[in-house]
Order: structure tokens, then C-alpha cells, then sequence
């Protein structure tokens, strides 16, 4: 099948204040517009919100988009958020692309608002130049082994291996010393309510 | 018994000599005054 | 703990070690180290026959030393499993002129010296790190003469001599006399807070920990002395305050201050301490029997081949480093990797409690899936361009790549191994490697859209997912504030950096690009930022042969922690591009103008290959 023209939103975030305290979003709206593909460009007060995916979906459906790009936060933080969200909206999610203009940018230029604002633009530009290229992906999959290794043996790991033992799993506890117990082992008594550590 | 060469921070200018061994392959170097690790070797001129 | 030992669902291989690791979330495989323990653990029933023969007498470690075990022993009485390990190092051996005496008075015959280490090899879906910590050595702090004085112990050293279970039954007394002291000390913060020597955090049990000795002190001997010397206490959880209020209602006395310096009367071997009170900002001196160091908690010294085996990362005080602070506190970085415990940060066991559960309830939620998505970043090997010159197999840390060079079959990559490093991309002389979702279709244009306009003002920065980006965001995160000039390129490893961005980007008018990654022991892909360092290297040689200057090629290792390092890097960089001049720049661009993508070189010759086929 060939790929239809490109059709891009963008989706600026002011994350209440956190963004839109120290840079322009609308300029980045506006700046968003003029970029070759894109055909919509919105902002929104919290775009992770529900109402803010709404919009999303709303926008790829309404203007055919086939490739979405959201100047907010970390990718580590909603890449996933956003990609389940245009997913939803019946778009491959690999055809999202994220413009961080928060932890890189208005967090950092926190008294230049013209700077921030133009480097806001730029990071913007750089992600709508990767996402006219994108291309969707299929994830593999792989099975998974529903057994589970614990290393360490102290209180910490003891824990952690009944509960997931209770819950019914395989559990694999390795431990360097002889025996299990680690330092809680060591200790008399424990606070704040003075029981016996064993 | 380590060996040493001259290296040249790329930040700050800074000149020194750590431990090199060609055998070793890369390693993390860090400028012992400004901490950075644009840290090139200096090779011997070659004539 | 005994319910470790008897749940069916629980294998435990205790004396021994993780030795390797390999694979990726749902499916890791574990190799696992048994020591020779020379006692079957399954027969022996713990009658102690043994230790009574056995003539050599050593320290016993659980005791921190204050009594002795023998070379055949067990850790604790209630030791899980509740069995016997001969110390090999100890032992005189199973030559019946050297001893063998353990073997002859075991009814069960369950000590055997030809024990080998054996080699277990696990598959599992998900590890949970519950390495634990180590406790600070106070012996570099000699103003408080740990190593001097005899009546100067540790804080641990307290726990087993006031344990009914140590090496005194529980009966308290200090060293030098074996009396039972009738004035105790604690100073505060012993290796922790501290700018100059120990650690800078605070260690978050000491606190309540003297508190609870103190009280222990207080039950079994009313008529105690006991003075606390501290900066400041810190009684926040849940029930804490109430017991700091026991303690100093039953007459502990708590003086602002840490002493300065310790001497000992070399009659008495009493301590005198010289503390300034800070609250009232006087000198005082206190005489004390005995004194004890409430010592902070350490990452552990051997958590390095664990750190490396699971590619994780640690935070700038050597405890590992979860995923997000406080999205994702107990996910490690590395997918189907979770914390428990102080392998993460220094808690006390109801935080490690909690901790574990929530771990192993996130652990969980992984397991009870069939099935999982990987996410479509591996590498894609073009066979029409590749010539089987194995130099990505070479370079791939996972070894995800076969090609044989023999038969010049093309290079194709095993997906289900790939770890999206991209290092192959980068390394192959003939673009043959499209790496999924960081092609080279998509990484060109970025740098474009970067240097479109006003290139000379900006900075171009390689970034790797998961330590220098998210540097850059815990500067974000910690509103440090730096110039607005970078502009960064996700990629997920600096492997992935090829020399061809590099070039191009100062062939479009670039001043300045800076290559970032993880520091090498934190590499998310083994080592394959030795490859970056090593190109970035050859680079420099490249740059300078064409009358560039290197320094305008910079390499930063960042980790996830380092937000300091991250702005103080973008502050001196921003400085070194004001003083590209602009004549440079022009320069540059000449030079680098009849600059290509590596692909393009390649072609002509396929053409040639196709004409003689
Ligand atoms: S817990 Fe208390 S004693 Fe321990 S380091 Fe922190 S402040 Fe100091
Ligand atoms: S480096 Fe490139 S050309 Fe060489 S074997 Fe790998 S894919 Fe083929
Ligand atoms: S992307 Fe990395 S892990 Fe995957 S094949 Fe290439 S070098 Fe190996
Ligand atoms: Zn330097």
C-alpha cells in the first residue's frame, strides 16, 4: 500500500505552568504551523490527561492525520502514554514522535523566556523532521518465562521471594552466605517497635 | 608495570599523563582538572 | 525466614553467586555458582558433632569477631537451611595425618572434601536485586580511634554483644574489662553527611537505630548512663517520635554536637570526649566507659559484576538507580529488573519490607503474561549492500548479528537478541544496517532541522536514551539552569553516533557536536560505548588531518544521576562555541563539502558485482 500524503499534528503541552510558565506555547503552535506536513497544531493545558488524549484522537480522526508529534515532557516519561493513545486512535504507533520542551527546555531556561521559546521551536523542528520519516513498526513478541531469580537473601529478599512464591510463581533465591538472613540477622532488635529481627 | 602517555583535555587544554595500554582497548578517561572526558592521546610525532 | 526454607515454590541457593546473565526481559538465563559448601545441606541435621572435633579455632564474622567458630560451623543457630559449611580455607584437610576428624564423627556422613563448585543454569522471566548494603568502616575516621581504643565499637558490634544470641548471651560489657559499662556514648553520623571523608547522604537508620539502643541499654540496665552526640535526629516514620520520647523519658541524654576528638585514659580506659554543644556553644567534656559508633550504610563493595551483568546504573553514591525516582521507584532501567532493599538505598526493614512487596508485585504483573512486546528498534541488514565483512558482528555486544565471511554469506541479525544498541549501524563501512526507528532517513533531517537556521548559534548534541538524555532530564527535574544553545538527538545508545552524522553535521555549518553517553560501567548495551569512544577518537585524528580542530568534537559521559554534570557540560561547551569564529565555520563547511553518506560511496560497485553475475 502506498503511503498517503503526510499529514502531521502537533500537540503543545503547557503542563499547567511547568511549560507554559517560561516559554510561549502559542509561538510554538503558531511556529509548529508553517512546518512543511503539518497540517493542525493545538495546545493543550494537560495533554497526557484524558481530555488531552481525547483531543488527540479527536484531531487524528477529524483531519486524517497519519503522524502525530506532542512537544511536552521526557519521552521516558509518555512515550508509552501516547503511543497506546494514537494506537487507539487506530494510528501504528511507531508514527508518534515526542518533543521534549520540558525537562530539556522550560525547566532549564527558567528566566530567558525568548531563548527558551526559540529553542522550544528548534526541538519542535527536530521532531517533526524525524516523524515525516517515520515509519510504522511491528513489535515482536516474545514469551515470557513465568519463573523469577532473587538475588540476595536478606530481609528484603526474603520478602520478595514469598510474596511472589504465594502469589504462585517459581522463585529462584540465591544467596551468597551459608545461610539466608542477612544483616537483619545480625541485628537484636529492630525499631520502632522493639521485636526480635528473626 | 603500567605504562604511560600524554594526554590532552579537549575542554580546558589541560596536558597530563595516565596510564595507557595499546592492548587494552578503550577506556573511560576523565581530565584531572576539569573533569571532562574529551580526553585525547597525544601520539608521538611521527616524522 | 523459615518459611524460605520449607515453601514448595521456592528454591534457595544459598553460598552461592550469580555468575552470568544473559538475555532481556521474559526470558533471562542465569548461570548460577554453588560453592562447595562440603556439607550435604540436604542430610546434615545440624547435631554439631563436627564443630566440637574440629580443632580449629578461627573468628566468627556474624559475630563481628567477638567470638570464635571452628573451621566446620554454621552461620546462626536458626541458620536457614539449618546446616553445617566447612571453612576450606580453615580446615586442615581430610588427610588422616592432617586431621579428617569431622568426617569420622559424622553419623550421617554427610561432610565430603571432593565437593566441587557446581553450575546451575536458571531461565527466568524476571530478576529481582535484593543485594543489600555493606555497613561503614569507621577505622579513616581516627579522631573517634575505632582502631585504638578497645572500648570504641560499631554500631553492629553493639547489636551482637547486647543479642542474647551473641557471643555474651546477651550480657553487656565492654572489652577492655569485660565489664558491664555504667556510661555509653553514641556519636551520630559516622560516615555519613559528611563533604571530606565517608559519605555525603544521610544513611536513614542510625538515627532511629541509636534511638532504639539506647532504650534496649535502658531495659535490661535502668541505672545506665547514656548520652547521644548528634547534628540533628531524625524521628520522621511512623512511630518513631514515640520512641525517642521513651528514650528520653527514661533519662537518655541527647547533646548537639559531634566530638572532635577522643582520648583514653590509659588507666581507666575510660574515653574522654571533647564536644563543642552546639545548642548551647560551649565546650564540654564528658567521661564515658564505652563509646559507640552509630556507623552509616554503604552500597555494597562487590555490587560492580552484578551491576554489569544486569547493565544497570548507580546514582552519584553508589546505590543502584531506579527508574524514575518516583514514577517507577522500584523498576530498575533494564526492563524485567526490579529493587528490593538497600541495593537501592539505605532503608530500614519495614522500608525494605515494603519495598520487596511492591517489587515483587511489579514482577508480578510481568510474569502473569504470556506473552510481551519488544519494542521495534532492532537493526534491519540490507543484503544487497551488505558484503560480509562481519565488522557489525564484531562490534554487536550481544552478538545478535551471524554473517560468514568465508562464504560471503550477507549478514542477517537474530531480533529476539538484538538489543537496539544500533552499534552495528554505525560501525558498518557500507550503510548496510537500517536501525529500526533510528534510521539514518530519520536522524539526517533532525540534524537539518537543527542547523537550517543560525547554525553557528547551536549546539548539536548526541544523546543516549538512557544516561546522558536522562541526565538532561534530572538537570530538568532539579531546575538547573544552563544556556539555551543545545539541541539534543535521542538515540538509544551512543554506538549508534555514526561518523557520518558527525561530519554532516559540520559540513551543514555546525560550531560545536558533542557526542554523550553512559559511563562505561554503565553502558546499557555491554560496551558499546567503547565503540563511540573509539570512533570518536579516530575522529579527532580525522578532523585535525582536514585542518579542523578536534576540540570542536566533544565526548561526555552523563549518567542518569549526573543533571550537575549535565548543565556544568553545557555551560563550558557553550563557552568553547563563542569562540568558533565564523571563518572557521565557513572553512569547515568547504572542506566537508564534498562530504557523502556512506551508502552512496558503495553503490557504483554493486552495480559492477550485478554486470559480472
Ligand atoms: S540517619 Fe541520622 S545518624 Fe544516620 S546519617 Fe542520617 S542523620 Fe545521621
Ligand atoms: S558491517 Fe555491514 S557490510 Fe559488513 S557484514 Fe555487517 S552489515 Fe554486512
Ligand atoms: S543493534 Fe546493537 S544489538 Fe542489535 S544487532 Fe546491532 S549491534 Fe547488535
Ligand atoms: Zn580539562
Amino acid at each position: 500500500m502506498k503511503e498517503d500524503k503526510l499529514r502531521i499534528g502537533v500537540f503543545v503541552c503547557e503542563c499547567g505552568l511547568n511549560i507554559a510558565g517560561s516559554l510561549d506555547c502559542e509561538e510554538v503552535k503558531k511556529y509548529a504551523e508553517t512546518l512543511e506536513d503539518v497540517v493542525v497544531s493545538v495546545v493543550n493545558k494537560y495533554t497526557c490527561a484524558d481530555p488531552g488524549q481525547n483531543e488527540i484522537k479527536k484531531y487524528i480522526k477529524e483531519h486524517n492525520l497519519n503522524r502525530v508529534v506532542v512537544a511536552s515532557c521526557t519521552p521516558l516519561m509518555h512515550e508509552p502514554t501516547f503511543r497506546t493513545c494514537v494506537a487507539e486512535a487506530g494510528l501504528n504507533p511507531y508514527l508518534f514522535e515526542m518533543a521534549n520542551i520540558r525537562e530539556h527546555c522550560s525547566w532549564v531556561h527558567l528566566h530567558d523566556r525568548k531563548a527558551a521559546t526559540e529553542k522550544a521551536k528548534d526541538i519542535v523542528k527536530v521532531a517533526v523532521a524525524k516523524a515525516r520519516h517515520l515509519k510504522p513498526q511491528i513489535e515482536a513478541e516474545v514469551p515470557v518465562t513465568n519463573k523469577v531469580l532473587v538475588i540476595g537473601g536478606g530481609v528484603a529478599g526474603i520478602q520478595a521471594a514469598l510474596d511472589l512464591a504465594d502469589t504462585g510463581y517459581q522463585v529462584y533465591l540465591v544467596e551468597k552466605q551459608p545461610s539466608i538472613g542477612g544483616i537483619m540477622a545480625q541485628l537484636d532488635k529492630t525499631y520502632p517497635t522493639m521485636d526480635c529481627s528473626i | 608495570m603500567a605504562e604511560e602517555a600524554n594526554f590532552k583535555c579537549l575542554r580546558c587544554g589541560q596536558e597530563f599523563k595516565l596510564p595507557y595500554d595499546p592492548k587494552a582497548g578503550p577506556q573511560e578517561r576523565t581530565c584531572p582538572k576539569c573533569r571532562s572526558n574529551s580526553v585525547r592521546r597525544i601520539k608521538e610525532q611521527k616524522k | 525466614m523459615m518459611d524460605v526454607g520449607r515453601h514448595p515454590r521456592i528454591k534457595l541457593f544459598v553460598y552461592s553467586e550469580v555468575e552470568d546473565v544473559s538475555g532481556y526481559v521474559g526470558n533471562f538465563k542465569v548461570k548460577v555458582r554453588k560453592k562447595a559448601r562440603y556439607v550435604d545441606e540436604n542430610e546434615c541435621n545440624a547435631c554439631a558433632e563436627c564443630a566440637k572435633i574440629c580443632p580449629v579455632v578461627v573468628p566468627d564474622e556474624f559475630q563481628m569477631g567477638f567470638s570464635s567458630r571452628k573451621a566446620i560451623y554454621i552461620q546462626l543457630p536458626q541458620a536457614v537451611p539449618s546446616a553445617y559449611v566447612l571453612d576450606m580455607n580453615a580446615c586442615l584437610g581430610n588427610n588422616p595425618i592432617a586431621c579428617g576428624k569431622c568426617v569420622e564423627v559424622c553419623d550421617k556422613k554427610c561432610i565430603d572434601y571432593d565437593m566441587q563448585d557446581q553450575f546451575i543454569d536458571l531461565e527466568v522471566g524476571a530478576i529481582i536485586v535484593a543485594s543489600g548494603m555493606d555497613v561503614y568502616d569507621p577505622t579513616e575516621l581516627d579522631e573517634f580511634g575505632y582502631t585504638r581504643f578497645d572500648n570504641v565499637i560499631t554500631s553492629m558490634e553493639f547489636e551482637r554483644l547486647i543479642c542474647a544470641g551473641g557471643p555474651t548471651t546477651g550480657h553487656f560489657i565492654r572489652l577492655s574489662d569485660r565489664e558491664t559499662p555504667k556510661t555509653i556514648g553514641f556519636v551520630q553520623c559516622v560516615g555519613s553527611r559528611s563533604e571530606r571523608r565517608g559519605n555525603r547522604y544521610c544513611s536513614n537508620i542510625c538515627c532511629m537505630n541509636t534511638i532504639k539502643d539506647t532504650v534496649l541499654l535502658k531495659d535490661h540496665y535502668p541505672d545506665i548512663e547514656v548520652k547521644v552526640f548528634y547534628m540533628d535526629l531524625r524521628a520522621f516514620g511512623k512511630g518513631f517520635e514515640d520512641l525517642l520520647r521513651r528514650s528520653r523519658s527514661e533519662g537518655v541524654k541527647y547533646i548537639r554536637g559531634i566530638p572532635g576528638e577522643i582520648y583514653e585514659d590509659s588507666k581507666t580506659k575510660n574515653l574522654i570526649l571533647d564536644v563543642e554543644n552546639t545548642t548551647t556553644g560551649e565546650v564540654e567534656k564528658h567521661e564515658l566507659d564505652m563509646l559507640v559508633l552509630s556507623v552509616g550504610v554503604i552500597p555494597r563493595q562487590d555490587g560492580d559484576l552484578i551491576q554489569k551483568l544486569l547493565t544497570l546504573s548507580r546514582t552519584v553514591d553508589g546505590f543502584f538507580m531506579e527508574s524514575h525516582p518516583k514514577l517507577k521507584p522500584v523498576d530498575a532501567p533494564t526492563r524485567g529488573v526490579f529493587f528490593a532493599g538497600c541495593s537501592e538505598s539505605p532503608k530500614d526493614v519495614k522500608d525494605s519490607v515494603t519495598q520487596a512487596s511492591a517489587s515483587a508485585s511489579r514482577a508480578g504483573i510481568l510474569l502473569s503474561s504470556d506473552r510481551i512486546k519488544v519494542e521495534a528498534i532492532t537493526s534491519v541488514i540490507d543484503k544487497d549492500k551488505c558484503t560480509s565483512c562481519g565488522i557489525c558482528y564484531q562490534a554487536c555486544p550481544f552478538k545478535a548479528i551471524v554473517v560468514d565471511r568465508k562464504a560471503k554469506i550477507p549478514a542477517e541479525v537474530i531480533e529476539a537478541a538484538c538489543a537496539g544498541c544500533g552499534t552495528c549501524g554505525a560501525e558498518c563501512p557500507f550503510g548496510a544496517v537500517t536501525m529500526k526507528h533510528f534510521t539514518d532517513e530519520q536522524i539526517f533531517p533532525q540534524i537539518d532541522a537543527i542547523l537550517e537556521e543560525n547554525p553557528q548559534d547551536k549546539i548539536v548534541v548526541f544523546a543516549c536514551n538512557w544516561c546522558s538524555y536522562q541526565g538532561g532530564d534530572n538537570a530538568g527535574m532539579s531546575r538547573l539552569q544552563y544556556p539555551a544553545t543545545g539541541r539534543i538527538i535521542r538515540t538509544m545508545c551512543s554506538g549508534r553516533v555514526d561518523e557520518q552524522f558527525i561530519l554532516y553535521a559540520f559540513s551543514k555549518g555546525a560550531p560545536i557536536v558533542l557526542v554523550s553517553g553512559c559511563h562505561f560501567a554503565d553502558c546499557h548495551y555491554i560496551d558499546a560505548n567503547r565503540w563511540t569512544q573509539k570512533r570518536v577518537e579516530k575522529l579527532w585524528d580525522k578532523l585535525e588531518r582536514k585542518g579542523i580542530r578536534p576540540e570542536r568534537l566533544q565526548l561526555e559521559w552523563i549518567s542518569a544521576a549526573e543533571g550537575q554534570k549535565f548543565a556544568k557540560v553545557m555551560r563550558e561547551i557553550e563557552e568553547m562555541r563563542q569562540k568558533v569564529t565564523p571563518e572557521e565555520i565557513e572553512h569547515t563547511k568547504k572542506v566537508l563539502s564534498d562530504w557523502k553518506p556512506k551508502g552512496a560511496k558503495r553503490r557504483p560497485k554493486k552495480a559492477e558485482v550485478k554486470i559480472e553475475a
